[in-house]
């Protein structure tokens, strides 16, 4: 695998060596790779290969599975983030994260948004919060649809209102790199093109990382492509070039539709 | 809204003392949490540690030494009578409760007859009754103390009793043994010779009458609604009502049992009938409810294969689902029947609180049960019943864990994953 | 010769035993003659007959073994030698179940000399009726056989016969839980009713003053109110006090923290402490808690500090109910999905900012819901007020002083005199018909939230 056309002059996060093991088994194996600052990145690749296993140890989210284990080393901003002196919370509020399935909070719009700025005092006053909350959902595009119903439920929108609702609360603390695991994988055609529409709004602001299994998906939205199978990085490269040229035969087989 | 964003500062003194605040609730949180746990264990370990601080004495009782030498006062009595139906009145007309408190007299000094239980003769007419050959001689029998002289030879005593108590110790006249009445006989009034075999029995033959009554119709019931039930308002009437039965209080039961069972059918009051009728009701929710989980959890794919080689639907059920399901069906029943044997509030309404100071005969005699009897025991001012009453609460604590054990055995035993 | 169930139903199971046998042969015999194959198998042809045999002839027995005492005492009534007896009362029955005693040789001689005349006509009822009864059950059993024998074919449907009446015990099993339903509120209703012709609903529930005596004038003594504040004193305020956030954080540190092994061994110690028999907390508040509470509140120098306190109560009552709470906040913090869990966490949520904040609010519904049946089982139980809180009706909000709860009061107006029409055994019925309705409207509100909680998150 070249690297020279895609080297990161200074990346945003970078994975070296990285194997991730669930008691015995082990689910990622040796793979090393940099996330660019003003880049979406996307990782595809047939169910079970191990993305969203890589993607949650990129903000520690595995520590939270008991039987989970990382080694090998993975920077942010060049520090270590397994390193005991880097704090979990933090990382968290500056790797944020978005799932498949809308997890809004069963509270209010704007408690839901607001949630992250409380708990990380990032809000001195309620004036600060309602700034914060406010541009939080206009850059989620949600604003001008909710902007009158704050204090209803989130639980109360519809499918795709209710995953922007999730990027806003991730957006809500600043993070810097933003993770998403299939983010449009529950929602309907019409919700998933806004979605997309948001990424692009998105990118250069944050560090984007979108795990997906719609190859249409990753070619409109990312600018470089990660192709995992078995727990291994098979290839990375510009997006254009995984999916015109793909040097991997795997590679090819899979965008391809031969497996998967 | 457009004002540029400073990135956080997440280095800086103010953050670090934030979160360092943070961490320190949340350690703060998992320790009360911990306590908590530590709490309600504590307070296990309390209650069991009171119990058996006071219980374990309560299963030995203080004897004393006493000769008595039926040559020097004999006990006129024919030996051919001692085998007869009425001997034990033949004996106390004979005078024995006279010459054995002469005899403590002699032995222990002056008051020395207030020193041996009031019963104490008893065990002397028994040992006759078995052995008449003692009336020729004289021998030393070992007799249950007053329950003040027991209280006092195990705690200690100040005044004349702690004395003269001292002093039979010193001359090596006391004695500790296991208390035997206290697992033979029924309640007394004297704690020398209160058992609760009487209770123990009583609860027995109640536990067997709300088993025979609750298990085959709570049993019946739940393969009814689990397999045959066609979804209306009947059958939503019936679960509304299990339901319910399974959360209403216990004394309710006691009311109705009060109102049907005695004052409508009149049966036999305070009796273990009428006590595990009452039991019945309030256990049968608990195991249609046991069982109807026991019976969904056996797979369709079983009924299926079975109705496949064609059996009939109640061929189905009693030949493949309901042997299945029978382990879990055990194990819920054995929890409820623990249940009824703890409970006392209901049987407090039909009569058996009372004295009875006999082991009852039948199903239909009057009888009390265990729990009752704890609590009968709680309400005596004689001392020496306060470690009687922890006693009891041992026994009933091991048989209801023991039950309890079992069940979970059971559980363990023939769980399965389909 | 007395009329005794058991071993008359011993009796007709071991000719329903004859008949199973006899059914059996016959249908092999008749399959045999006609050359044909049974519908059924031969065992369910025994069946038949068997269940024609049993069933009738049980069923008339219960009902014969229920009315037939009262047939007998009507007959020893009629006779001259009833015609002395008082009137009514105590008395009048005493003698009866004297003279019954003796006549049915459980008793060896009349304690009551009014008695002795009536033992020999006892004597002849009881022997006529039980004559009656014993031929009629049996010639209800062999009719019944006989009729089912007679039946037997090769094409006859005995399985299905036998199947349908399977049917009909399941569901009659399962009518018991209704008809337990209806004698409760049927015999709480009816005596209540009584109850109410004395003294006014509006007393009993609103009445400030409960003195009950025997014989007293029922005026201004049974005002339910300092029971009912009792009650809610000790289950509903300080029983809650200690048992839900023990409860809570227990159910919080065991589902959240907790490494498994420990899960394991503590969920048993719970159960244990929910196994303990009530009448064992009770003695141990009576014993242990109260007097310990007493001497700390004279440290105190608060009034009216009583070995028999609501405080003593209350605690221990708490302390049964902690594993109750626990339990059901252990199913309703699991039932939130994991989703919530890690939303919160991948914000950089502490976990417990992350379980105040998400996990509780999510799962509070379903907690509400068990706290609700929490209440209604601390404000039904009664050994422990019984033996702990006491038996005087104070209208304080003293926890150190004594109190006295509706189910004490119960067991103390049903444990004296066994007169049972006086106002004091109805009030207790009354007083059960309030504490019925209170528990059932917490129970069917309790099982509603919990319902639509389960229903929000499937
Ligand atoms: N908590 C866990 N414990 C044990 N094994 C796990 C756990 N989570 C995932 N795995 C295993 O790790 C491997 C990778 O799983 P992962 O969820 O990362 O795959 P994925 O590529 O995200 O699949 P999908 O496209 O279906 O989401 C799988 O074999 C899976 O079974
Ligand atoms: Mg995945």
């Amino acid at each position: 695998m070249t690297q020279d056309d895609l080297t990161i002059a200074d990346p945003k996060m970078r994975a070296e060596g990285v194997n991730v093991f669930y008691g015995d088994k082990q689910a990622i194996n040796d793979v090393s790779i940099d996330v660019g600052t003003d880049l979406v990145t996307a990782f595809i690749g047939p169910s079970g290969c191990g993305k969203s296993t890589f993607l949650r140890s990129l903000n520690r989210m595995n520590d939270t599975v008991a039987s989970a284990k990382v080694t090998g080393r993975i920077e942010l901003d060049g520090e270590d983030i397994y390193a005991p002196s880097m704090d979990v919370v933090q990382l968290r509020a500056r790797v944020g994260m978005v799932f498949q399935k809308p997890n809004p909070f069963p509270k209010s719009i704007y408690d839901n948004v607001g949630y992250g700025p409380r708990i990380h005092g990032l809000a001195p006053s309620k004036a600060d919060l309602d700034v914060i909350v406010e541009r939080a959902l206009v850059r989620a595009g949600l604003w001008d649809e909710v902007k009158d119903r704050l204090l209803e439920s989130g639980t109360a929108l519809s499918g795709g209102q209710q995953q922007r609702l999730c990027i806003a609360r991730a957006i809500a603390v600043d993070p810097e790199v933003i993770l998403m695991d299939e983010p449009c994988s529950a929602l309907d055609p019409i919700a998933t093109a806004k979605i997309e529409e948001l990424i692009h709004e998105l990118r250069g602001k944050f560090a984007i990382v979108i795990v997906t299994h719609n190859m249409q998906q990753a070619a409109r939205v990312s600018q470089r492509t990660a192709f995992f199978h078995l727990g291994t990085l098979v290839e990375y490269g510009k997006t254009t070039d995984i999916f015109t040229n793909p040097k991997q035969e795997r590679t090819k087989d899979y965008i391809t539709g031969r497996y998967g | 809204m457009n004002k540029p964003t400073n990135p956080t500062d997440w280095k800086g003194a103010a953050m670090q003392k934030r979160i360092a605040g943070r961490y320190a609730a949340e350690r703060r949180f998992k320790f009360i949490g911990l306590g908590a746990v530590l709490l309600s264990g504590a307070f296990l370990a309390f209650l069991l540690f009171v119990m058996v601080g006071n219980g374990a004495r309560g299963f030995t009782y203080t004897n004393v030494a006493v000769p008595i030498d039926f040559k020097a006062m004999p006990l006129t009595i024919e030996k051919a009578r001692l085998s007869d139906a009425d001997a034990d009145q033949v004996i106390a007309s004979a005078g024995l409760a006279d010459i054995v408190d002469f005899a403590a007299d002699e032995a222990l000094g002056d008051g020395g007859s207030a020193l041996i239980s009031e019963n104490a003769w008893k065990e002397v007419r028994s040992a006759i009754k078995d052995d008449p050959a003692l009336l020729d001689g004289k021998t030393v029998f070992e007799l249950p103390t007053a329950s003040a002289v027991d209280m006092a030879a195990k705690d200690g005593a100040a005044g004349a009793l702690g004395a003269q108590v001292d002093a039979l110790e010193k001359d090596g006249k006391l004695s500790t043994g296991i208390h035997w009445p206290f697992f033979k006989s029924a309640d007394a009034t004297d704690p020398a010779v209160a058992g609760i075999w009487g209770a123990l029995k009583g609860s027995l033959l109640t536990i067997f009458i709300a088993f025979l009554i609750a298990f085959p119709t709570g049993v019946l019931a739940a393969l009814y609604l689990e397999e045959y039930a066609a979804k209306n308002r009947w059958t939503d009437l019936i679960e509304v009502s299990i339901n319910n039965l399974a959360a209403v209080p216990s004394i309710i039961f006691g009311l109705l049992a009060l109102a049907v069972f005695i004052n409508w059918f009149g049966i036999c009051q305070a009796s273990p009938l009428v006590g595990g009728l009452t039991l019945a009701l309030m256990t049968m929710p608990v195991i249609v409810i046991a069982s109807r989980n026991a019976i969904k959890s056996v797979p369709p794919s079983i009924r299926d294969a079975a109705l496949g080689v064609g059996a009939s639907p109640v061929q189905v059920v009693f030949h493949h689902v309901l042997p299945l399901a029978l382990p879990g069906i055990l194990t819920g029943t054995i929890i409820g029947m623990a249940r009824a044997l703890g409970e006392t509030a209901p049987l407090l309404l039909i009569g058996m609180r009372a004295f009875i100071g006999d082991v009852p005969s039948g199903i239909c005699s009057p009888s009390t049960v265990l729990p009752m009897q704890i609590f009968l025991w709680s309400d005596e001012v004689d001392r020496g019943f306060v470690e009687k009453t922890s006693a009891a609460i041992i026994v009933l604590l091991v048989v209801l864990l023991s039950m309890n054990a079992f069940a979970i055995y059971l559980r363990n035993k023939f769980e399965q994953r389909w | 010769m007395t009329f005794n169930a058991a071993a008359l139903l011993l009796l007709i199971a071991g000719l329903a035993l004859i008949g199973w046998i006899a059914g059996r042969q016959r249908s092999n015999l008749v399959a045999g003659r006609a050359g044909t194959k049974l519908h059924s198998r031969p065992q369910y042809h025994g069946w038949y007959v068997a269940l024609w045999l049993f069933a009738p002839a049980a069923l008339f027995l219960a009902v014969w073994s229920s009315v037939s005492p009262g047939l007998i005492t009507n007959e020893v009534l009629a006779n001259e030698a009833a015609q002395s007896l008082p009137s009514f009362g105590f008395e009048r029955g005493a003698i009866l179940s004297d003279a019954r005693s003796v006549a049915l040789g459980k008793q060896d001689a009349v304690r009551l000399p009014a008695a002795a005349p009536l033992v020999q006509p006892y004597a002849d009822a009881a022997y006529k009726y039980a004559w009656i009864g014993i031929a009629a059950m049996l010639a209800l059993a062999l009719a019944g056989g006989l009729y089912a024998f007679t039946r037997i074919k090769p094409d006859f449907r005995a399985r299905t016969r036998v199947e349908r009446t399977v049917m009909a015990f399941l569901l009659l099993a399962s009518l018991v839980a209704i008809l337990t339903t209806f004698g409760i509120v049927l015999s709480l209703l009816f005596e209540s009713i009584r109850f109410f012709q004395l003294v006014s609903p509006m007393e009993l529930l609103f009445g400030t003053n409960w003195a009950p005596q025997s014989g007293a004038p029922v005026d201004d003594t049974f005002g339910g109110i300092p029971l009912f504040w009792g009650t809610v004193l000790i289950g509903a305020i300080i029983a809650m006090i200690v048992a839900i956030p023990i409860g809570m954080m227990t159910a919080v540190y065991l589902t959240q923290y907790a490494a498994p092994v420990v899960r394991r061994w503590v969920k048993p110690i719970l159960e244990i402490l929910a196994g303990v028999p009530t009448v064992v907390y009770g003695y141990f508040a009576a014993l242990t808690v109260a007097p310990a509470l007493r001497e700390f509140a004279v440290m105190l120098g608060i009034p009216n500090a009583s070995t028999e306190s609501a405080l003593a109560a209350g605690i221990v009552m708490g302390v049964m109910i902690i594993p109750f709470v626990s339990s059901m906040a252990d199913d309703s913090i699991n039932a939130v999905p994991q989703a919530m869990r890690d939303g919160s966490l991948a914000l950089g949520a502490t976990p417990n900012e992350t379980i105040r904040q998400v996990l509780i609010p999510a799962a509070l519904p379903g907690v509400m819901g068990g706290i609700l049946l929490a209440v209604s089982r601390a404000i039904g139980e009664t050994m422990i007020v019984v033996m702990a809180a006491g038996l005087s009706a104070n209208l304080t909000a003293n926890p150190f002083a004594s109190v006295t709860t509706v189910t004490a009061q119960i067991v103390k107006l049903l444990t004296g005199d066994q007169e049972f029409d006086s106002a004091k055994t109805l009030a207790a019925f009354a007083l059960g018909l309030v504490l019925f309705v209170v528990t059932l409207l917490l129970n069917i509100a309790a099982l509603r939230i919990v319902k639509k909680y389960r229903e929000a998150y499937e």
